[in-house]
């Protein structure tokens, strides 16, 4: 785990109001909320390409509706490949024949869930009907949904770029020219959202 | 069943242990330490000072029981820690 009170400080004042009084925001420049919305969106795609029908090599529609009902229930479910999603649909028991077994009934709910609580963060990313302001206060309607979507970023983002214990002393001294900085940045920046949110709950 | 004898399985402890599960979170480079925090709170009803004591020693040595109970509460609860982000496993409790 990380201390994340020094990140806290990227995001110092751009919180407003309170969880409590329901009217907390986050204040948002467009180019952070280009960014963000990416993440959410390419996150959202991520979680969205497992398709039961490609397990299947038939051409017909209807054996391909038939088996992605039956996939669903009966198949076996193959640990996902890419790292990010073997991250943030990890096995819930340490021996495969379990773990396998425990995929089966939950992967699908959890990916759900997860897909819910990104679609609920970019419901909640609209730019300021007047474009000429440089920034909009979104609204943090949810905050456990905001903390849950960002988080998810953030491991997203992490497993990407290999991030360990020791990446924020890697990120210090990161020469400007190596193209990675900037999502190194981003990733931090989350972190203080994240950060902040927390002690505004 | 005689109620003898269901009292008999009752206390056999044995068949307790057998049907005690728990939940592992481990460590992670990327969660924050006060969402851990948090979510100990949220999903286990934890006081802070709880919350945070078991968040430490995810910390400083790689994981911590957080929970037990059947194994069907335990996989409820693996998933809700997924679902937060958190790297959690079940198992049987080794102390049976």
């Amino acid at each position: 785990m990380v201390y994340g009170q020094r990140y806290k400080e990227m995001i110092m004042g751009k919180f407003k109001g309170s969880a409590a009084a329901g009217d907390l925001s986050l204040a948002l420049s467009n180019d952070e909320l280009h960014i963000l919305i990416n993440l959410v969106e390419q996150l959202l795609e991520l979680l969205g390409e497992r398709n039961f029908t490609h397990h299947y090599q038939s051409d017909d529609p209807f054996a391909q509706l038939m088996n992605a009902t039956l996939g669903n229930i009966q198949s076996p479910i193959e640990q996902p490949d890419d790292p990010v999603l073997r991250r943030l649909l990890p096995n819930g028991y340490a021996d495969p024949e379990s773990a396998a077994e425990f995929r089966k009934y939950t992967e699908g709910s959890l990916r759900t869930l997860k897909q819910k609580h990104l679609l609920y963060l970019r419901e909640q990313l609209v730019f300021p009907v007047d474009h000429e302001l440089p920034k909009a206060d979104v609204k943090i309607t949810d905050p456990t949904q905001w903390l849950i979507a960002i988080n998810d970023l953030r491991i997203a983002l992490a497993v990407r770029l290999e991030i360990d214990e020791n990446g924020y002393e890697k990120y210090e001294v990161m020469p400007d020219s190596d193209p990675q900085k900037h999502l190194f940045a981003v990733y931090y920046w989350l972190g203080g959202i994240q950060e902040n949110l927390i002690s505004h709950l | 069943m005689s109620s003898q004898t269901q009292l008999e399985e009752t206390l056999d402890l044995s068949k307790f242990f057998d049907n005690l599960w728990v939940t592992i979170v481990w460590d992670d480079p990327v969660n924050l330490m006060n969402y851990v925090t948090y979510v100990f709170i949220k999903l286990f009803g934890f006081s802070k000072e709880k919350a945070h004591q078991l968040m430490m020693q995810v910390h400083t040595e790689g994981k911590a029981v957080v929970s037990s109970g059947t194994r069907e509460e335990m996989e409820r609860a693996v998933q809700q820690l997924h679902e937060h982000g958190l790297w959690a496993t079940l198992q049987r409790d080794d102390h049976g």
